[in-house]
């Protein structure tokens, strides 16, 4: 019955309030403009990405490609607009597959316990004994399928360490009074898991969910680049630094801009990230 | 116990960032004196012990004067306030598991405030003094100075860091609740080493502490802080015996007596505001039956009633008598109550309970326990921590599974829970429901006061969910609470109003008994008697039954018509809760009453 008088920080008014910052704002405003890329490519592009014109291939910026050409002759900027997509649609494909699974089956082990916690848990230990990229690798050259079969691969890598996570965050919340409140009253277990755990977990889950989507974004552009990704001509960030390697000092932009993108599309979600789950634990 | 002060304290003000957190405050303590800062939670007491050794959490500032043997404490640079900390200034903390490291021998933490003494420059003479010290507190085998602190039982550990905190022999001990986390017999013992080395050393003492019977017994004067402002201050056998202010008094008579029944406890109503919402007037105004408007008109000074008493209360005089006669008639004893006779409700025969523990031993938590609860009745169940008490409640409303014997739960067989018939188990929960200790964490904090009875109330199917929003009111309305908290969130709730909502989720299914796990030990001494009183009205409202779990005899003394005393899982002692306090059998039983502090 001591008081315990935790230090908070200052109130903060307005923007403030919200823990919003300048950093973050531009992480908000970097993932609305890939977003609107994605979405709007080919209104906003303003040259076909595909059109090659190789007399005039290779060439640093000018006032007609405003971030040069590649060897073909295609217009960077306008291949770094339509790889919003692959950038985005993979990433989220896998970071929202591994928390649906990851959720179910971290809420399960963690809450039921026994032998369905042992089977959960041994499964989760050994897909995080392989290494990752390197399966990912085998699986999509030996299976094919390219970019969706690397999205596939990259669910089920990203599920084990997320339902560890959960599984986690769910034996925090088993011992509390409230759950066995409810339990005492003859709530169903799926009540329990769903309706009084999951909403106390998800903040940290989403945090997770942000993550993923940055660690996917990152490596499906490294399986493009060593071209076991989209397919080729497609125009995607990773599959453009293996296209434009050779072009590094005739036209740097071409291999500079989509470097720059996977690595500001990344850090802007990872921040935003950490701000959600700051924000819905509060 | 003359001359200049070891430590005064002329109007400390602490403030942190979302707002005041004492005004004001004055405080003297001389050489060999004991001093008790007594307040609930919120009343500032913590930190204000804090600030004297310049130990505030970040964020947190004081201002004012504290002066340490002629020193300026708040203006020393922080290496020199590092040599007064320890050496001359000691602190005690609540916890003594977390006040230790862990991975340290408790030996090591005595060592750690030796070392630099060239008097104990050598392993032998620091090994010799190390357990020198350990004697003094009361540890007789030199053989704890190896052991870890996880080793050793709660009082045990305190008794080490009592040592640790005296190794340098400080002529000021600071002790913030030093024995709250303990068990009721061992916090007696450490109470009394405490005093016992505070006078063989002739240190002074400033005791913090929520237990105004506490610092009665063991401080020479007694200082009643509220919201940051002190309200009594004067010296503890006279504030015993006719309190000043009308918070002393309340917080006094709130706390329910040891050695009697009483009818009602004079609980105080309401709640420990926060410092900034009762600045300009007096703190316990809006919670004094005696307010004029003059208490709200300006901040009513400490002020010397008589010698070295001093009380903030502007009516003092005129309300003296008053004050008197409450007190009179609060203490008055009730009759012992009478025994219900009807055939019991609960039925519990010879139940085991087996843990898997470590390395495959098996914990025998419960070692065939009986027992018995009649409607209409209020049974307690006594015991320490360890005692098993919890699984037995546990086990009765289906949370654990009991090992061997037989539950019988309003004529069903509910010794294996899992084994039950849906209709059965579902009588068996519309019988028995359970109230939880922690208030903090026995309400979904994502979920509304109304969700959270709504869900309850819908385990009684979808008919009753019809009427769901009436019955929300009316339970709402039986605990004491306004309509309009149906909206709020756990985190806007005070621990009362906390517990308060918990007791209406378990009794919106009607139940006819209520398992109550220590359902006050975690609120404040005010707030306790009001939910105290909220039960006794419940029982004779509703008819209820209660099993009441709880380590505290005089908690159990005020509710229970019959009590089971439990120790290491087994039964010792069992008869009505009076014939029971008067004249205990079992040796055990005699100890906890012993240890109460009155």
């Amino acid at each position: 019955m001591t008081a315990v008088v935790e230090p908070t920080r200052p109130e903060k008014r307005g923007l403030r309030r919200t823990g919003l910052n300048l950093s973050l704002l531009l992480c908000i405003a970097v993932m609305a403009v890939v977003i609107l890329c994605a979405i709007f490519r080919s209104s906003i592009s303003p040259d076909s990405p595909f059109t090659q014109r190789l007399d005039i291939g290779d060439k640093p910026p000018s006032a007609e490609f405003v971030a040069g050409t590649d060897l073909l002759g295609r217009d960077v900027l306008s291949r770094v607009i339509h790889g919003a997509r692959t950038a985005l649609v993979g990433p989220i494909v896998v970071a929202a597959g591994a928390f649906t699974i990851a959720t179910l089956l971290g809420l399960l082990a963690g809450y039921l316990g026994g032998w369905v916690d042992t089977v959960i848990m041994r499964w989760v230990d050994f897909m995080l004994a392989l290494p990752g990229v390197l399966v990912a690798i085998v699986v999509v050259g030996v299976v094919g399928g390219g970019y969706w079969t690397a999205v596939l691969v990259l669910v089920v890598q990203f599920t084990a360490p997320d339902t560890r996570i959960v599984r986690s965050a769910v034996l925090e919340q088993r011992p509390l009074p409230y759950i066995d409140a409810a339990r005492a009253l003859g709530i169903s277990k799926r009540r329990i898991l769903f309706i009084h755990i999951l909403p106390n977990i998800l903040p940290l889950v989403l945090a997770y969910v942000a993550l993923d989507f940055a660690f996917a974004l990152v490596n499906l552009a490294g399986l493009s680049f060593l071209g076991l990704g989209v397919e080729p001509g497609t125009p995607d960030w990773g599959r453009m630094l293996f296209e434009n390697r050779n072009i590094l000092f005739s036209n740097p932009v071409g291999l500079l801009l989509p470097a720059s993108m996977i690595i500001l599309t990344a850090v802007s979600m990872n921040l935003i990230g950490d701000w959600l789950f700051e924000r819905l634990t509060k | 116990m003359t001359g200049a002060p070891l430590l005064e304290i002329r109007g400390l003000s602490i403030a942190a960032a979302h707002g005041t957190i004492t005004i004001g405050t004055d405080l003297e303590v001389r050489r060999g004196e004991s001093v008790a800062i007594v307040g609930e939670s919120g009343s500032g007491k913590s930190l204000t012990a804090k600030a004297i050794a310049r130990l505030l959490p970040p964020g947190v500032s004081a201002k004012g004067s504290v002066r340490y043997g002629g020193l300026d404490v708040l203006a020393l640079p922080e290496r020199e306030m590092r040599s007064l900390r320890g050496r001359r200034i000691s602190m005690l903390l609540q916890d003594p598991f977390t006040m230790m490291n862990p991975l340290m021998k408790c030996g090591k933490h005595i060592e750690e405030m030796l070392r630099g003494d060239p008097r104990f420059a050598g392993r032998a003479a620091m090994r010799a003094e190390v357990v020198r010290r350990l004697a003094e507190v009361g540890i007789a085998d030199p053989d704890v100075a190896d052991r870890l602190p996880f080793q050793l039982s709660g009082g045990m550990c305190q008794r080490v860091a009592i040592a640790a905190s005296l190794a340098r022999d400080p002529e000021l001990l600071i002790a913030d609740e030093p024995s709250t986390a303990l068990d009721v017999t061992t916090q007696a013992e450490i109470m009394k080493l405490l005093k016992r080395v505070q006078q063989a050393r002739g240190m002074s003492l400033i005791l913090i502490t929520h237990d105004l019977r506490l610092a009665f017994s063991t401080c020479d004067r007694i200082h009643v802080l509220y919201a940051g402002s002190l309200l009594e201050v004067g010296d503890a056998p006279s504030v015993q015996r006719d309190p000043f202010h009308p918070y002393s008094l309340g917080l006094l008579l709130s706390e329910p007596p040891a050695d009697r029944r009483v009818p009602k406890l004079i609980a105080i109503r309401g709640q420990v505001p926060r410092a900034d919402a009762v600045s300009g007037r007096c703190a316990f105004a809006d919670r004094c039956d005696w307010v004029k408007d003059a208490c709200r008109a300006a901040k009513p000074p400490l002020t010397e009633l008589a010698l070295g008493r001093f009380t903030a209360c502007i009516r003092r005089t005129e309300i003296a008598a008053e004050m008197r006669t409450l007190r009179d008639t609060a203490l008055e004893a009730s009759a012992a109550p009478e025994l219900e006779t009807a055939p019991a409700i609960i039925r519990v025969g010879n139940a085991v309970k087996t843990f898997a523990g470590q390395r495959g031993r098996a914990v025998r938590a419960l070692k065939g326990v009986s027992i018995e609860v009649r409607p209409g009745e209020s049974v307690g169940l006594v015991g320490e921590s360890g005692s098993g008490k919890t699984t037995l409640g546990r086990i009765l409303v289906g949370l654990e599974t009991a090992t061997e014997g037989s539950i019988t739960i309003n004529d069903v067989d509910a010794s294996q829970f899992s084994a039950l018939s849906p209709a059965d188990r579902s009588k068996v929960r519309r019988t028995i429901q359970m109230v939880f200790q922690d208030p903090y964490s026995t309400l979904n904090p994502r979920h509304s006061v109304r969700r959270a009875l709504r869900e309850a109330i819908g385990t009684g199917g979808s008919a009753a969910l019809q009427t769901a929003d009436r019955r929300i009111a009316e339970l709402l309305k039986e605990v004491g609470l306004p309509e309009s908290y149906a909206d709020r969130r756990p985190h806007s709730l005070s621990g009362g109003e906390r517990q308060r909502v918990a007791i209406a989720r378990a009794l919106s299914v009607n139940p006819k008994v209520l398992v109550c796990d220590e359902p006050v030990s975690a609120l404040d001494v005010s707030v306790q008697a009001q939910i105290l009183n909220l039960f006794k009205r419940l029982q004779g409202e509703l008819g209820l039954s209660y099993l009441f779990i709880t380590h505290d005899l005089a908690v159990v003394r005020q509710i229970a018509d019959r009590i089971y005393v439990l120790y290491l899982g087994e039964i010792v002692e069992e008869g009505p809760t009076e014939e029971v306090m008067r004249n205990p059998k079992h040796p055990y039983t005699r100890r906890l009453l012993d240890s109460a502090p009155r």
